[in-house]
């Protein structure tokens, strides 16, 4: 597998991350992104993808939430104030 | 000097809680609920998440003297979760399937990228491009509008940071299904951050 188009490196692209192709596969997708700028300013942004996603998307629990749970659990008599 | 007593271990407390101490139960839903919370924030809605969160946690209890370590503690807790949010969101209406395909990568009849690298990168640069609260909304917005079989697996593996193998038991799936979503969802994704960047600028 010497040569490779980007279309391809981009199906790969999850299995290379994870570290599951061959290992001539891993050399093809190398070389391409090597000298290729489209794909490597891809790659550069599918692996910040996740990291932005789940910092936009980090909550935390609002104390009524928790209240809540805390009184849901005590009505069916599970906890330490069960009783 | 005081030395400070080391934490239980998830597996301790669960075998506390089994035997019936309520403290132990206590210190379970403290150590959770915070991830519990925000990982059915994630597969439902801000709405529905307290929902999850209290059958959750009723589903840790009573199936705790089951609990035989065969799995992490953490990931037998995120399995009830993430059931308890699929069943929740199974009951709701089901929402129209909606095609994200237009913010996959585009390619000429080569296979070559049709985007410029710094259309290809755009989406690095959210968070300095946009404003944080609009991010938030966006990036909510979008993870509800995946597929479920994609968000599920993006927000368990990608969110969560969950191992594929862990996230594979969770779903019941194997691994390679597992990455092939996430693939897909990171894909969407991707194009989505790089249309609102691109609007913004």
């Amino acid at each position: 597998m010497n040569q490779i188009a980007c279309i391809s490196g981009v199906d790969l692209l999850m299995d290379y991350l994870e570290d599951v192709v061959s290992a001539d596969v891993r050399q093809a997708l190398d070389a391409h992104v090597a000298g290729c700028a489209r794909c490597a300013a891809f790659i550069a942004a599918y692996c910040e993808t996740p990291r932005i996603v789940r910092q936009a998307t980090a909550t935390g629990i609002p104390a009524d939430v928790q209240r809540s749970l805390r009184s849901f659990l005590r009505d069916r008599r599970i906890g330490p104030d069960a009783s | 000097m005081v030395v400070p007593a080391a934490e239980p271990t998830d597996e301790a407390l669960a075998a506390r809680a089994a035997a019936g101490d309520d403290r132990a139960f206590e210190a379970i839903v403290m150590r959770y609920e915070g991830r519990v919370f925000r990982l059915a924030c994630r597969l439902t809605s801000d709405t529905d998440a307290p929902d999850v969160l209290q059958e959750t946690f009723l589903q840790i209890y009573r199936h705790l003297p089951a609990f035989r370590g065969e799995s992490h503690f953490g990931t037998w807790v995120y399995r009830i979760a993430t059931n308890a949010a699929l069943m929740l969101r199974r009951a709701r209406a089901r929402r129209p399937a909606e095609s994200l395909e237009a913010y996959l990568p585009r390619f000429d009849a080569h296979g070559v990228h049709v985007e410029t690298p710094t259309e290809l990168q755009a989406a690095s640069h959210a968070e300095e491009i946009l404003d944080r609260q609009f991010l938030a909304e966006k990036a909510r917005a979008i993870i509800t509008r995946l597929p479920d079989l994609y968000r599920d697996a993006f927000v368990l593996r990608d969110l969560e940071e969950m191992s594929t193998a862990d996230v594979a038991q969770v779903l019941g799936i194997e691994a390679a299904a597992v990455r092939q979503r996430v693939h897909r969802a990171r894909l969407m994704i991707r194009g989505y951050l790089s249309e609102l960047v691109a609007v913004k600028r």
